[in-house]
């Protein structure tokens, strides 16, 4: 039979680990009409995706414009061939042109086999939306891909990495599993560095009662991204905002977005709107997270189960309004080396905030240099939509992804010294950069861009005499 | 073969034309745009929205961004096709007079349309072959291709090649005259006599039918998609005001009403 070892693919979730996620894996013998029953419902429902089934001219352009063909030169990688896993099916099932022509049209029926190649393709795509940008008719494959994670999800079939954050999401409000003592020690670490770095008592609180901001961070940024958390403080600080985080949403990212966009996302989105309501805040701020920012941004007005009580906006939104206004008074000759910017898809392609980050970053910085192509028409790094898999064969697909990343820093010459920036300002970017950057041997460091804000904000006192 | 082909299945081909279309079209409506998946930048205005659609659908913007010799050929392809579809509609409805409304003669108004017509039929015919070639030449484009692709393409050269004979050689062609009294004769469902046909036209004739036919069943259907797609993603966005509750704000900037931002599609899943 088809086997498991056919695709490239990232290690499934156990049949435990799916019944964490309230779903029963369905057995092999009955995934081909289970999936044939999945693929009707979605096509029928989501126009998007309808449409990338039944209008794509099949042109070519989107091949060279995906960074995981370019990187691979596989063709399903290429996005209509990655459409074409849905779309021969859908054909062959569900249209009238695939039951009378078959191949010649393009049919062909699902099989097992198929199964397992979504399994390996819909899971080496990154959901970058750069197809959807350059297609003529703007045919967006990440549709595509995200109704194929959907399907896979219902039979039961999700990588392992994502089937465990979606678990840790349900159970502790963040996707690193953190409880809140674990939360709180961290903030109180944290503020100590702050501290001894600035000689500023600058304070990160958790479930503070009466707050004016509900501040979303990545968490990551507790552990692995500290920079960026304390840059989030600082910039509070420095404005004197009333703000706190909730221990029971400590999270920017929304992996339902990645796997599973019904309940998975709606948890997390109702999670959060119930906290807003809990702590009585006026605001909901965001932090350095693409896809997550991309859920709260455009998702949750379409998945909350009621009116959402108060406004969201992002971070880098709110910095840069400040900064237009002339309202913080910033030290960018304390970030002096050569910087680049990463720009995260999902914050350009589909949260419209490219200028908002070139707002920010030249503000903080002296010498910033933009990569070639930027802004809405950048290639992804390669880990978008945190396939951020170990396993050696996918480890080498992913420095493979971000190889086209890899030649865009490259060119920049800011690592030419070894001291060059690369700012990244997105939680998945940051996991996929900082090993990326060794692998491809680029002479960067990884930053966050508000990393880089409070330091402007509060220069290190070492430096500063 | 010529009465089937000129007085048969004209009726069943536009009923299959149409009734295929709007089932194609019906399906799709009642798919629904669930999320906002406005594709950024975008424009706060729907003016500026508009300004993108247009820009989109009339230039192959996107294409023209990323791929200029694929524009190139597409584009050329598709404008030629649109002028002559509509060159067909008015050079039959006014016998080639049609430019007498923008002041020429008669004589000059026929010269003009039988000279824009044989000139968008080469053109037409020169794009064919570019995105035929293409589709063998370039590999990421073969990767794609399914037979029915390289298929449209040498219908729509079937029929383009047809077209230009009778435009060229003398032998073959067919006045206006004749094919307007031919689709008078359809529409008013009189049985059909002409005069001076000859196989070429019929083949015309019949290729046309078929592409009617396959139409509603194929990617041909992209001519509604592009509106479609279009009209999911490329949307204004209204950001959400700016300003941090508690916050002074400076003298420069109006106080801030918070307000739930952004346009979103009709909700709920
Ligand atoms: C508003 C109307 C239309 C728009 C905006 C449009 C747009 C496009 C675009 C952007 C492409 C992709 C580029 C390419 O592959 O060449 C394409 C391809 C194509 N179009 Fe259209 N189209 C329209 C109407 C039509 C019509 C009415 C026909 C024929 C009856 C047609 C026939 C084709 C064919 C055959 C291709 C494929 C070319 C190839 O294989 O390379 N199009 N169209
Ligand atoms: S660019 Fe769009 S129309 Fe062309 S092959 Fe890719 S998805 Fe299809
Ligand atoms: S979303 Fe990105 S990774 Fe996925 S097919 Fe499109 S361009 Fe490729
Ligand atoms: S990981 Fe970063 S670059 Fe890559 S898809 Fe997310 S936002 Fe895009």
């Amino acid at each position: 039979m088809a086997g498991e070892k056919k695709y490239k693919a990232p290690n499934k979730a156990t049949v435990a680990e799916m019944r964490a996620l309230f779903i029963d894996p369905v057995p092999d013998e009955r995934k081909v009409d289970e999936a044939l029953k999945h693929l009707k419902y979605l096509v029928e429902k989501y126009r998007p995706l309808m449409l990338a089934m039944e209008s794509c001219t099949k042109c070519g352009h989107c091949a060279e414009n995906c960074h995981t063909y370019l990187g691979t030169r596989d063709p399903n990688n290429i996005p209509t061939n990655r459409a074409d896993l849905f779309r021969k099916a859908w054909k062959a099932a569900y249209t009238l042109e695939g039951k009378l022509f078959g191949k010649l049209v393009g049919a062909e029926p699902l099989s097992l086999d198929t199964i397992e190649k979504m399994y390996s393709y819909f899971y080496q795509c990154n959901e970058c939306r750069r197809c959807a940008m350059v297609c003529p008719f703007g045919i967006d494959t990440c549709e595509v891909t995200f109704a194929g994670r959907q399907l896979l999800h219902w039979l039961g079939m999700v990588p392992k990495l994502q089937a465990q954050v979606g678990a840790a999401m349900y159970r502790t409000g963040n996707h690193t599993g953190l409880p809140k003592p674990g939360l709180v020690d961290t903030c109180e670490f944290l503020e100590e560095e702050m501290l001894e770095e600035t000689g500023v008592e600058i304070k990160i609180p958790i479930d503070k009662p009466n707050s004016d901001v509900l501040y979303i961070p990545s968490s990551a940024d507790f552990l692995l991204n500290p920079n960026t958390m304390m840059g989030a403080a600082k910039f509070f600080h420095y404005l004197g905002v009333n703000w706190t985080m909730s221990s029971e949403i400590a999270e920017a990212g929304n992996f339902g977005l990645l796997f599973d966009q019904r309940y998975t996302m709606r948890h997390n989105i109702m999670r959060l709107l119930n906290e807003a309501v809990k702590l009585g805040v006026k605001k909901i701020v965001w932090g350095e997270c693409g896809h997550g920012w991309r859920t709260g941004k455009m998702y949750v007005p379409s998945m909350a189960d009621r009116p959402i009580p108060v406004p969201i906006v992002h971070l880098h939104d709110e910095v840069s309004y400040y900064i237009r206004t002339g309202q913080l008074k910033l030290n960018p000759e304390v970030n002096s080396n050569p910087t680049t910017l990463h720009d995260p898809c999902n914050f350009v392609r589909a949260c419209n905030m490219a200028d908002t980050l070139r707002e920010v970053i030249t503000a903080v910085t002296t010498d910033f240099r933009e990569m070639t192509p930027n802004r809405e028409r950048n290639f992804c790094c390669g880990g978008g939509s945190a396939i951020l898999y170990d396993e050696p064969e996918m480890y080498d697909l992913r420095i493979k992804f971000s190889a086209k990343k890899a030649e865009q820093v490259r060119a920049t010459g800011v690592g030419e010294h070894g001291e060059g920036y690369l700012v990244a300002p997105c939680s998945i970017c940051k996991a996929q950069l900082y090993p990326m950057v060794e692998e491809h041997q680029l002479g960067v460091e990884v930053k966050g861009l508000i990393d880089l804000v409070g330091t402007a904000l509060y220069p290190p006192i070492k430096k500063n005499d | 073969m010529e009465y089937l082909v000129l007085q048969i299945l004209p009726y069943i081909s536009v009923t299959i034309f149409v009734v295929g279309v709007m089932y194609r079209l019906g399906k799709w409506a009642s798919a629904r745009i669930v999320h906002n998946i406005v594709l950024t930048p975008a424009p706060p205005t729907l003016g500026g929205a508009a300004v993108n659609y247009a820009a989109e659908v009339a230039l192959f913007r996107s294409l023209f961004k990323g791929d200029k010799s694929l524009w190139a050929g597409a584009w050329i392809m598709h404008f030629a096709l649109l002028n002559i579809i509509g060159g067909h509609i008015v050079g039959f409805a006014f016998l080639g007079e049609q430019f007498k409304f923008i002041g020429t003669s008669a004589e000059l108004s026929k010269e003009m349309s039988n000279l824009l017509g044989t000139t968008f039929g080469i053109v037409i015919w020169v794009a064919l072959l570019y995105l035929l070639y293409r589709r063998f030449a370039i590999n990421e484009v073969k990767l794609v291709s399914a037979p029915a692709d390289y298929l449209h393409l040498l219908l729509l050269l079937g029929i383009v090649t047809c077209g230009n004979l009778m435009r060229l050689i003398p032998e073959y062609g067919v006045h206006y005259e004749t094919a307007q009294t031919y689709f008078i004769q359809l529409a008013t469902f009189q049985p059909v006599h002409l005069e001076h046909i000859n196989f070429i036209f019929v083949l015309h004739l019949l290729l046309v039918q078929i592409l009617m036919i396959v139409f509603p069943f194929s990617k041909l259907m992209h001519l509604f998609g592009m509106f479609a797609e279009r009209w999911i993603i490329n949307r204004p966005y209204v950001e959400p005001a700016p300003g941090l509750p508690g916050v002074k704000v400076s003298a420069s900037s109006s106080t801030t009403t918070v307000t739930a931002g952004g346009k979103t599609t009709a909700g709920g899943v």
